[in-house]
């Protein structure tokens, strides 16, 4: 039975007031230029996995889970080091209207790439460690939240690693750059970029830019990330630390 | 060997101990379970016939319509309901529309594979789909907007987090309160015939005529709830966990409606043969859990409405 | 409340059923199954060795495959593979030939009604027909309630939609022609008295249910008396 053919609500749109236009532009949940959302960090959410996080961010839900080290697929070939097989997911009800995840395909790949310089894939030879995240509900700033939660859950697993990877993203709206974007800011960019940072080692493991950028300013945005990042690692450090010793 | 093992499995001192029960349970599963059922207990001391500590928690989801989160011991399910407007068909004009999907992620247990999706998924979403519209739960006359022209398409997608036994209940419990708790966003017809959204602030002016002031929840007659047994020779366990229905394989799932009418009874094979004894059994059973669910829903519903007061 | 149905038949009569085996001749069993205008044609195939998926050391595997007449494969053919493969686990000896995998293919030839039923029938002749080790056949019928609360007996399509519920059926075939005087008390249900599977469609109150239990039981007698009839006749020319 096919489903016969339908269109979401169009939300009464407000005016995007644009700070190009308006001097006097505050952020819709009246945080400051240079604020990040609260985060909110808990593991062992699923236990059926090795190990697992789920993170909010806001209005940003995410959840991760991790299996492995487990045998590799027969079809692939012997190899002397381990492999990482990431996969993002995003649920239907997610975003504002339904069917908009394929928007995000990229997201696996970009997964994979942060997290493959901090694992020490040497640790568990010719065996997969897979990471499967679920994005539960999509407001604005997901890759970040992805690749901090799954961080979380490979250390909940007890995957050997180089250090913690936290991440942040700037937007470039206009004149002023605004950190971890919601999701009505993320449509109304001009440049974003995502930073993947090991705060203890300080080593960058992926840097993503897009859009229209001046030297000085992605110095600048580059800096932000960075501050940013080393703060969430501390929250990541917090909360592992607390679940294992609330667990003995 | 039989009577070597279990004395080696019996013994329980101290760290080695331990680790021979372990050890039991794994190479031996059927045994260690029989050796706990003829105590009329199970591993993690429920007795047979009771069910897991079960939570619901509506609202989880901001960015949908109607949502809710239930969690019945370790299994997990998330369910959301997100609304479209379609034009209703011609032979029920005055009817909306209710799409079920029940998908199993990769999270969700170590045996899904991203590329390969798992085989329970289609099989448990045609029988949600079949319970909910067969139980006359929801009128579909109440999701209409403007008769012929405009009708609800409410899509609800129910994703299981951690799946550890009982996910037809758990999905179930989680459908119908995502269900109870589905707030209708107000809205009215533009000149070109579609619906827009209208915010509820009465600050605003409005030049258009609201659609469906009245109609901003649906109401629920006989909600079906269920219970999942398994039967084992003479046993009958309640709300199995995954590890026992992989070792004892004859489940039986009754839905009961709150007016005690059979919505549906469903038994897949197995090796047990079930008789009307044991039926009998666990539809009462099912009888006393649909009393403890209803309490529980109910209470989370009104915990929530006292939030938005 | 005898009422007469379209087909002229009364409440607890079934439908004429046509049973024929070997058909196909690359396949290791087939046979076809008529219930009145529904047809199913079952293949077996097996046991074949080859690891597949899910496949044990100790057990033998069985794997369904359901073709619909029209249109592609979608849930409720998927639900149908698994309520078949289940039925059919629970009849198989499955220790006999560990390690191998046997496939059942059903092809759905026409649909009039009761189609899941026609389907184990149907499987179950075809694993007879292959010479698969069962403990015992399985026999399935499928009874409704209808809109002013009476029972029938293996409606037809017409009639399915106009239900109000629908139960489908497997029964353990008796081993005796005649089934013996049921005694109530649990002791004394023969294990034949149990049910197999059960699938049921649409609400009905609980009595009715066991109601329509009763009548299936009374009818599986004599589905399995023609079941019985039609093999003799095939291994004794």
């Amino acid at each position: 039975m096919a489903s016969p053919a339908s269109y979401a609500l169009r939300r009464h749109q407000q005016q995007r007031r644009r700070p190009l236009q308006d001097d006097n532009w505050v952020r819709s949940d009246g945080r400051g230029f240079h604020q990040c959302r609260p985060a909110f960090l808990r593991t062992g959410a699923a236990r059926a996995a090795s190990g697992s996080a789920y993170a909010e961010f806001g209005s940003t839900k995410v959840i991760v889970s991790v299996f492995g080290p487990r045998e590799s697929k027969k079809a692939m070939k012997y190899s002397g080091i381990g492999r990482l097989n990431c996969n993002v997911n995003f649920a239907t009800f997610s975003t504002a209207t339904r069917g908009q995840e394929s928007d995000h395909k990229d997201f696996s790949s970009m997964l994979h790439k942060a997290l493959e310089g901090a694992v020490l894939l040497e640790s568990f030879p010719k065996t997969t460690v897979d990471v499967f995240a679920l994005v539960l509900e999509s407001g604005g700033s997901d890759l970040p939240a992805v690749i901090s939660c799954a961080s979380l859950a490979l250390a909940d697993a007890g995957i050997m690693m180089y250090d913690l990877v936290a991440s942040a993203s700037v937007s470039c709206i206009g004149n002023s750059l605004i950190i971890d974007p919601a999701a009505e800011e993320e449509d109304c960019q001009d440049g974003s970029l995502t930073v993947a940072f090991m705060p203890s080692r300080r080593e960058i493991t992926q840097l993503t830019l897009t859009g229209e950028w001046s030297t000085g300013r992605i110095h600048e945005a580059t800096e932000l990330c960075l501050d940013a990042c080393s703060k969430l690692g501390e929250i990541m450090r917090t909360c592992l630390k607390q679940a294992v010793s609330s667990s003995t | 060997m039989a009577a070597v093992k279990e004395d080696a499995g019996g013994r329980g001192g101290g760290f080695e101990g331990e680790m021979e029960v372990e050890a039991y349970r794994r190479l031996f599963p059927l045994p260690y379970y029989e050796r706990h059922l003829l105590e009329s207990v199970r591993p993690d001391a429920r007795p047979l016939s009771s069910a897991r500590d079960t939570s619901i928690a509506v609202g989880a989801v901001s960015s949908a319509d109607g949502s809710a989160l239930v969690k019945t011991g370790e299994t997990t399910m998330l369910a959301a309901i997100k609304l479209e407007v379609m034009s209703p068909s011609q032979d029920s004009p005055d009817e909306g529309s209710l799409a079920i999907d029940f998908h199993m992620p990769p999270i969700c247990s170590p045996t899904v594979r991203p590329g390969r999706p798992a085989e329970l998924a289609p099989v448990l979403s045609k029988q949600l789909s079949d319970v909910i519209s067969r139980s006359k739960m929801i009128h579909l006359k109440e999701l209409s907007l403007v008769s012929g022209k405009a009708a609800w398409m409410a899509y609800l997608d129910i994703y299981c987090l951690n799946a550890d036994g009982s996910l037809f209940d758990v999905a179930l419990l989680s459908a119908v309160a995502a269900l109870a708790h589905l707030h209708i966003p107000l809205v009215s017809l533009n000149d070109e015939g579609r619906i827009i959204a209208v915010s509820g602030d009465p600050s605003r002016k409005t030049t258009r005529e609201v659609v469906n002031k009245d109609k901003r929840k649906l109401s629920l007659n006989s909600v079906p709830f269920s219970l999942t047994c398994l039967l084992h020779k003479d046993y009958i366990l309640a709300d199995p966990t995954a590890e026992e229905e992989s070792i004892m394989d004859t489940p039986v799932t009754v839905v009961l409606d709150s007016l005690d009418c059979l919505v549906s009874l469903y038994k897949p094979g197995g090796a047990a043969l079930a008789l009307t004894s044991s039926l009998k059994e666990c539809v009462s059973l099912t009888r006393r859990r649909v009393q403890e669910l209803r309490s529980i829903l109910d209470e989370a519903l009104q915990s929530t409405e006292m939030d938005e007061d | 409340m005898e009422e007469v149905r379209a087909d002229g038949r009364n409440g607890q009569q079934l439908r004429p059923l046509v049973c024929t085996r070997n058909l196909l001749h690359r396949a290791h069993g087939s046979a076809q199954w008529c219930q009145g205008d529904t047809i199913v044609l079952a293949a077996v195939y097996g046991p074949k060795a080859g690891t597949k998926k899910g496949e044990n050391p100790e057990k033998a595997s069985i794997e369904v495959i359901w073709k619909p007449k029209t249109g592609q494969i979608g849930k409720t053919e998927k639900q149908y593979e698994m309520i078949l493969r289940r039925t059919l686990q629970s009849i198989c000896i499955l220790t006999i030939h560990p390690n191998t995998t046997t496939s059942v293919i059903l092809q759905v030839v026409s649909d009039s009604g009761a189609l899941l039923p026609c389907a184990i029938n149907a499987s179950c002749a075809a694993l007879v027909d292959a010479g698969i080790p069962l403990k015992h056949l399985a026999v399935s019928v499928s009874c409704g309630l209808t809109q002013n609360g009476s029972l029938i007996l293996d409606p037809s399509k017409v009639e399915e939609q106009e239900l109000q519920a629908f139960v489908c059926m497997a029964f353990p075939n008796s081993p005796v022609t005649v089934l013996p005087e049921a005694s109530s008390s649990k002791e004394g249900e023969p294990m034949e008295h149990g049910i197999i599977t059960s699938t049921s469609y649409g609400s009905m109150s609980v009595n009715d249910y066991l109601c329509c239990i009763e009548y299936g039981r009374a009818a599986s007698a004599k589905i399995s008396e023609f079941l019985r009839r039609s093999l003799e006749t095939e291994h004794n020319p």
